[in-house]
């Protein structure tokens, strides 16, 4: 690969490279705000500037008090180039920290906060604001302006899920370029000019596409902040672990950033994956965290007479147990349902626990009915794993998945006699999956659903903020996520709950860790590792 | 007084009655060129002639345009090119291209249809400032006369070239005679400067290789095709800068107007050509040579250029207003020729209010992309209102020098530099004025609102 310089350090890059791509892909950051690597370059805020060593360096008029001769007297500086617009070429001489180039970046930066309203310790974005990150790293003057700032809109609704800030904006277009560019709606733009221009939107319009939540996240300052996320936490208590979506099956890689002493997830935000998600995901999919709180089931249900009532959840493993000691004595068929919902881990030993604790068993796969896919990121199954499960599935020897339709049509026919169902979701709602009541029903789940709210009884299992664990995409990338809180008091993933409840049979499936189970999983898809740090 | 030659070749339609109509311009000479050049001379002669003229653009820059013109990529059938023309005559103090336009449309018109030929255009858009709504006028009135006589069409002058010409009124804003943020506001976006490379030549209008150049430099190809490329470089009185242009004079002269004469004439001649002073009492304090954007002189600075060699050696000693104005000759001066319409003021004139009325006007007109432009004209808008009002400190002058050092040089396009440049033209040859008016509380003497008054004729401001 050819190499240029930057900062006298030599550094490989890609052929129609700018500078700043280039630094970028070797971890290097060049000071920026207008510039995003999945947006075009419009090269306006100015903070990249770097000086470019070639030949004689063009050099630009400017003047200087000379006291010796009590007059002013011509100087010059040497013309700098925007980072962000500037092509690599072979051999290219680059300082980010030449004295004119830092001179650059504090005069830029001192600029940008002339007219910011510095509400920091009101604004969402502080702890991850570029303009506090800059202001440390790059400005060398205290505030030299000292009249009243120019006064913008403020708190402009943009649309349900954003509001906007005019006086707290750099003005770097991101949010417009993001939604002509990706998102393929041009619904934001600028209005008037100057030190009084402002975004706004399309007249009639608001922000309220499926993407709109990546404005706020393409910000680098506070000025769009998230409806749902405003007020709600500061960033600097907050810890991020490497995930991935369960919104569908894109599995836009993520990160989940939760509260760690309350043990609180408060918002999913895209992690950088140039072969899946780029650096986006779309709202619903940063919407789904509601799902690790909202609807979950904390407590075991037992069906008994006059309605279902709470137990703990070992009581609820132990009637569990029974139903299936049951059904085994009886020879009835169970029905196994597998999950697209859950991780191929929790497939997996489900799998086993089908073929090798309940014997000869009818398979099936509960998912989600679908929602709009997208060309840009969403697809139109609104399900994780689909490929995963049914590849673990395979794997055990089950090489059709059959419908929760299928199973329905089962039960009624006499051929299932009990339901072993993993997972939450289905396709079908609560009254057109109650015919299956007729018998035993067994359910493992995190959160409320048709499957649970029928069941006989009901397990309670963690969600996949709380374990680690593989989904599988569309395109059979196997993607690992990371736990990032615990799961409630006595409740542990689906396939340690499957494990327990092999025991409770007096059988025993042979995992005792996550990377037991990870090592038995198909071979055969390529497994992304996620990024350990946020 | 003086016998300065004052040719009448671009203006010499415009005394004549009616002189904005097709039959008067044409019997009075119009077209008749563009005859015999589409009819007898190939594109590239037509180049050649253009490039021997020696025409710096007449927009402010003061590019060649005949090397402008060779900057066009090969022809190709996928690629029309197109010609612009920016009549959008913002810059303060600048009154030329509207004369041409309103006075002698047609000589525009036949210098497009010339330059079509030359660059392979079919197409020209004029992009004329809104509130021209005379030159909007005529011009489109012209061309519809020439559409009916088919010069517009598909056989002008019976030769293979379809052309057509349309008019585009501005947007509304300085910022749009920018080159680039006009062909943004030709194709219905934002006036904002567009990042270059590529330059228009390669990719313009609607991502086509483009020609764009100023009313007046188009308004002298007819001339040149009608001289000949050398006879008409000769016409002025300085090298690398041909024939004769447009100058203006706004301010305190006697007479200010716009008049025709060969390129390098000096600002004392015009001033002189414009009757002289307007008050025999209020001496000249300084003159803004050419455009808002040009720094500011003073008529008892001298050149100094002792060695030999300096390119203003032959003006050593004299007075600033006594150089010949020309692209290069004022570059050297330190100031720039820019449209070569001056403004001029007397003794009455507070220079802090001259500058604080300047950066209003960039303060308002920045287009607010890059922030040392968006920002920095605010505040030195903002601190030359503060040392004008009385609300400043002697510090606040240094400010203003650091504030414009930092703008220089940093931003998209030139209307940073061309506020930067002018405000330390300012404080450094009127540095007393701005450290006064800082230290007894504002300027006392020559408020914006006086100045103004008695040039309005005793109006009410
Ligand atoms: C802020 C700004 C405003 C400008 N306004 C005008 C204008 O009103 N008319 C014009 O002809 N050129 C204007 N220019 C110069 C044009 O960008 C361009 O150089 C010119 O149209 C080229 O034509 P020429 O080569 O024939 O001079 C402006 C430039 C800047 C930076
Ligand atoms: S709202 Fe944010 S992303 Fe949009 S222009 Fe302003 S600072 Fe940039
Ligand atoms: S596209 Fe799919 S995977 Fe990506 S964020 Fe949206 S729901 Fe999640
Ligand atoms: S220099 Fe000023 S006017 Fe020119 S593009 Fe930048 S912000 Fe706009
Ligand atoms: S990042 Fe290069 S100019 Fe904004």
């Amino acid at each position: 690969m050819p190499t240029f310089k930057l900062n006298g350090q030599d550094l490989e890059y890609q052929p129609g490279d700018t500078i700043i791509r280039a630094a970028w892909r070797a971890g290097i950051e060049i000071p920026h705000y207008c510039w995003h690597p999945g947006l075009s370059v419009v090269a306006s805020c100015r903070m990249c500037l770097v000086e470019v060593k070639s030949g004689r360096p063009m050099m630009l008029p400017i003047m200087q008090w000379d006291a010796k001769k009590n007059e002013y007297v011509d100087a010059t500086k040497v013309k700098l180039v925007p980072a962000c617009q500037q092509a690599v070429t072979d051999g290219l001489e680059v300082s980010s920290q030449s004295e004119p180039a830092k001179a650059a970046h504090a005069t830029v930066q001192e600029f940008l906060l002339l007219n910011h309203p510095v509400d920091c310790p009101i604004c969402d974005q502080a702890g991850e604001c570029k303009l506090q990150d800059y202001w440390l790293a790059h400005q060398t003057k205290l505030k030299r302006k000292q009249t009243e700032p120019v006064h913008k809109s403020k708190a402009v609704r943009f649309g349900p899920t954003i509001v906007y800030d005019g006086e707290r904006c750099v003005m770097c277009t991101r949010c417009i370029r993001f939604n002509d560019e990706v998102a393929k709606d041009p619904v934001l733009d600028m209005r008037e000019r100057g030190n009084v221009n402002e975004i706004c939107l399309s007249p009639g319009r608001e922000l309220d596409h499926k993407y709109t939540l990546m404005s706020e996240h393409v910000c680098p300052v506070g000025a769009l902040t998230s409806r749902d996320f405003r007020f709600k936490a500061r960033v600097w208590f907050l810890k991020a672990a490497p995930s991935v979506c369960s919104g569908c099956a894109t599995g836009c890689n993520m990160f989940i950033d939760f509260e760690p002493r309350a043990q609180e997830v408060q918002r999913l935000r895209p992690r950088d994956n140039e072969a899946v998600n780029k650096y986006w995901m779309c709202d619903d999919g940063m919407m789904s965290y509601r799902r690790f709180h909202e609807g979950r089931v904390t407590a075991g249900r037992v069906r008994a007479t006059g309605g279902l009532v709470d137990v703990t959840p070992s009581a609820a493993l132990t009637e569990a147990a029974a139903l299936l000691a049951a059904a085994k004595k009886a020879g009835k068929k169970v029905g196994v349902v597998f999950s697209a919902q859950h991780s191929s881990e929790d497939n997996h030993v489900l799998a086993k626990f089908a073929r090798d604790v309940l014997g000869a068993s009818s398979v099936y796969l509960a998912a989600q009915g679908g929602w709009d896919g997208d060309a840009i990121l969403r697809d139109a199954d609104n399900n994780p794993n689909r490929a995963g499960a049914t590849a673990v599935a395979a794997q055990h020897g089950f090489a059709s998945l059959g419908t929760t339709a299928k199973l329905l049509a089962d039960v009624a026919s006499g051929s299932v006699g009990a339901v072993l169902a993993l997972g939450w979701a289905s396709q079908e709602s609560a009254a057109e999956l109650a015919a299956l009541s007729k018998v035993p029903v067994i359910s493992l789940a995190s959160n409320e659903g048709a499957l649970p709210s029928i069941a006989s009884v009901l397990v309670p299992v963690a969600t996949h903020a709380e374990t680690n664990g593989t989904f599988t995409n569309r395109h059979g990338l196997a993607q690992q996520f990371k736990r990032a809180i615990h799961a409630p008091d006595g409740i542990k993933s689906a396939w340690e709950t499957l494990a327990e409840l092999a025991r409770a049979l007096g059988a025993t499936i042979d995992f005792g860790k996550l990377e037991d189970v990870r090592r038995a999983l198909p071979a055969s898809t390529p497994t992304a590792q996620p990024a350990a740090t946020a | 007084m003086s016998t300065i030659d004052t040719t009448c070749l671009l203006t010499d339609r415009y005394a004549l009655a009616d002189s904005f109509t097709y039959a008067v311009a044409e019997k009075a000479g119009a077209y008749a060129t563009a005859r015999k050049v589409l009819t007898g001379m190939q594109p590239d002669a037509i180049k050649a002639e253009v490039k021997a003229a020696n025409i710096r653009g007449r927009g402010g820059a003061g590019f060649p345009a005949g090397v402008k013109w060779g900057f066009l990529p090969p022809p190709d059938p996928n690629k029309p090119v197109y010609l612009v023309i920016n009549a959008d005559e913002g810059e303060p103090g600048t009154f030329k291209d509207r004369t041409i336009m309103e006075k002698d449309p047609h000589r525009l018109l036949e210098g497009c249809i010339i330059a079509m030929r030359a660059i392979g255009a079919h197409t020209t858009y004029i992009y004329v400032r809104g509130e021209l709504v005379t030159s909007i006028k005529r011009l489109e009135q012209g061309i519809r006369d020439l559409r009916a006589k088919g010069v517009l069409g598909k056989r002008p002058f019976g030769i293979d070239h379809a052309m057509d010409i349309h008019v585009h009124p501005g947007g509304g804003a300085y910022i749009c005679g920018e080159e680039t943020s006009l062909l943004n506001s030709l194709e219905g976006y934002r006036g904002e400067p567009r990042l270059k490379p590529p330059f228009p030549a390669v990719s313009g209008a609607f991502g086509m290789p483009t020609i764009v150049n100023n009313v007046e430099t188009i308004a002298s190809v007819p001339d040149i095709l009608k001289l000949g490329g050398a006879a008409w470089s000769a016409l002025s009185r300085l090298p690398n800068d041909g024939g004769t242009r447009l100058y203006g004079v706004s301010g305190h002269v006697k007479n200010p107007h716009v008049f025709e004469g060969p390129v390098g004439l000096t600002l004392r001649e015009m001033i002189d050509l414009c009757g002289g002073m307007l008050d025999a009492s209020r001496p000249l304090k300084g003159v803004i040579p050419g455009g808002s954007s040009t720094p500011v002189l003073r008529p008892d600075d001298l050149v100094h250029a002792p060695d030999a060699a300096h390119p203003l050696h032959a003006w050593h000693g004299k007075s600033h207003l006594d150089v010949p104005m020309g692209v290069d000759t004022m570059r050297n001066l330190g100031t720039m020729l820019g449209t070569c319409c001056a403004i001029v003021m007397d003794s009455s004139v507070n220079m802090v209010e001259a500058a604080r009325n300047l950066m209003r006007f960039y303060h308002h007109e920045s287009c607010g992309q890059c922030t040392p432009c968006r920002e920095g004209t605010g505040w030195l808008a903002e601190i030359c209102d503060r040392i004008a009002d009385g609300h400043a400190t002697e510090a606040d002058v240094e400010l203003l020098v650091d504030v414009s050092n930092n703008m220089m040089g940093n931003t998209i396009c030139a209307l940073a530099d061309g506020t930067a440049m002018p405000m330390l033209a300012f404080v450094r040859k009127f540095r007393g004025e701005f450290l006064a008016a800082a230290r007894e509380g504002g300027v006392k003497n020559g408020r914006l609102d006086q100045a103004v008054v008695p040039l309005l004729g005793g109006r009410a401001a």
